[in-house]
């Protein structure tokens, strides 16, 4: 056991700005295909994701948002290749997301290992 | 003669060049877009070659070799100005043989207002060079990756009528509400006119008509329905638009007024390993005058497509569909087309039927290839429309192949 891999949940973290400390499931999904833009506070969200192959990307698509990441990838081409909207800002690796949601106000994105993070605002979703 | 092979071989040997500048065009946005993309500006891009070939028809090229003009490239940004305000624009190259013209584009150009919005509901407004957003695959019928095969379902996004049918000038309105019960509904209403360039016009009513082809405004309206966290989504749209034609001092057609009228049903299923989606439309068509100052016809036309995609692994995709189209319900074989035009026009340009096989493999997130074969069966989604050439499709039954590479930022 003690060799094993540890397995950590996916944890939604937003910039300390986003002054908001839980979400429902259906709102994470409005926030992500781009439906719901800002924060209660008035705050402009700006939603920061994986490559839709990252396995984390994945992961979170299915347990977090229960979307398959081929549906978000085709709600956010047609915003983004029919100039109706914007799609979320993709980075290349976890550490460029952290880093991202640390300096851009009003950030959302998705951590493995929470003890890695801090100086970020952790979202609670309620089922 | 000389001359035509010459001017061929010089395309030939060029063609590696433009392909080359075209791709690396794409890596430096490609490059750049990772550097300027934050939350006020994005760019995207993508560039898409492909070969093509159609055997019994002048759908791709008038001597039916296997064509390189599969080509699609395109760079947006979208850059947002404050709360409420955006502007984005889109330009794209597109060529497609004898499908429409080869050339750039500008694919949008337009701001957005952000009008209203809350937990629940959005209400926005754009102004500009809008895109038709009313059907499945009408905002991305260019963009290789978002649409679901090279070849789009002809029967509802017929490539004749893609300039015209893509967008106009003018303005849309998007309302959107979201809740746990109801799930999500889209309203979309759009108001514009495209200019007809005299390629354009070539493409649809032929080059023997020398006058010209104007759009009037049209009208679009479009409602979507996913119910809460369903698989499903269902749609219906309705358009207007009308369009006059003007003849030149010397033509040997005469003025006239085009009615078209287009009305759509659809569903689509997002499943893990399926996928699906269903178009069924009907539509009418009125010409007064053309061919002669009295003429009129007024065509009611209906037809469908069924697509279904399973995902053999993460990467490989198959899919299949069948379409069907008649230009005139109640001629459901195009006898009456060859008597009303004694005999110039064969039967079979009163349908059109496709089934058509497919593949798709993603090398990346962002670099795929797809692959298919149509089995087409009528002229009635050959350009041109208004006067068909049965002397280059004169073949009932046609074949399409078609093999293409893309790669998007």
């Amino acid at each position: 056991m003690l060799f094993s891999p540890q397995v950590y949940a996916i944890n939604i973290i937003s910039n300390i700005t986003a002054d908001t400390a839980s979400l429902s499931v259906n709102q994470l999904r409005r926030i992500y295909s781009m439906r719901q833009i800002h924060w209660k506070n008035g705050t402009p969200i700006v939603v920061y994701v994986l490559p839709s192959k990252n396995p984390l990307h994945q992961k979170f698509c299915k347990e977090q948002l229960r979307l398959f990441p081929y549906q978000l990838d085709r709600i956010w081409h047609k915003l983004t290749f029919s100039g109706y909207g914007v799609a979320p800002i993709e980075v290349a690796t976890q550490q460029a997301l952290i880093k991202a949601i640390k300096s851009t106000k009003g950030a959302i994105g998705y951590v493995e290992n929470l003890s890695e993070v801090t100086d970020v605002n952790v979202i609670k979703i309620d089922d | 003669m000389l001359t035509s092979l010459k001017l061929m071989i010089r395309r030939t040997r060029l063609l590696p060049y433009y392909i080359t500048a075209l791709c690396s065009l794409c890596l430096v946005a490609s490059l750049s877009a990772a550097e300027v993309n934050n939350e006020k500006l994005q760019v995207h891009g993508f560039v898409a070659q492909g070969l093509v070939n159609a055997n019994n028809s002048n759908y791709i090229n008038d001597d039916e070799s296997i064509s390189l003009e599969l080509t699609e490239v395109g760079l947006n940004a979208s850059y947002q100005l404050n709360n409420d305000f955006r502007i984005a624009g889109q330009a794209v190259y597109l060529n497609g043989g004898n499908r429409y013209h080869a050339g750039l584009r500008l694919d949008y150009l337009l701001l957005e207002w952000d009008a209203f919005h809350n937990d629940v509901w959005q209400a926005r407004f754009y102004f500009g060079r809008v895109k038709n957003n009313h059907w499945l695959y009408s905002s991305t019928r260019d963009i290789p990756f978002a649409r679901p095969s090279i070849i789009i379902p002809q029967v509802v996004y017929f490539d004749g009528f893609r300039d015209v049918a893509v967008g106009g000038d003018g303005a849309a309105v998007k309302l959107s509400y979201s809740d746990d019960v109801v799930g999500e509904i889209d309203f979309n209403f759009s108001r514009g006119k495209s200019a007809i360039s005299d390629e354009q016009s070539d493409v649809v009513i032929g080059k023997f008509a020398l006058g010209h082809l104007d759009h009037d405004l049209d009208m679009q309206a479009s409602v979507y329905w996913r119910p809460a966290f369903s698989s499903w989504r269902f749609g219906i749209s309705a358009l207007d638009s009308t369009f006059t034609y003007e003849r030149a001092q010397v033509d040997n057609f005469f003025d006239s007024d085009f009615v078209f009228q287009f009305y759509t049903a659809n569903a689509l299923y997002e499943g893990e390993f399926w996928q699906f989606s269903a178009e069924l439309f009907q539509e009418r068509f009125v010409t007064k005058g053309f061919y002669f100052p009295s003429f009129h016809r007024d065509d009611i036309g209906q037809g469908y497509y069924l697509q279904v995609s399973y995902k053999l692994d993460k990467n490989l995709t198959v899919m299949t569909r069948h379409e069907k189209f008649y230009a005139n319900k109640d001629d459901t074989n195009g006898l009456e087309l060859t008597q009303s035009t004694g005999g110039l026009v064969p039967s079979y340009f009163g349908f059109h039927h496709d089934n058509m096989i497919g593949l798709s493999y993603d090398f990346s997130s962002d670099f795929r290839i797809n692959a298919e074969f149509h089995w087409m069966e009528g002229g009635a989604r050959l350009s041109p429309i208004i006067q068909p050439d049965p002397i280059a499709n004169d073949s009932k039954n046609w074949q399409v192949w078609a093999i293409q590479f893309m790669y998007w930022f």
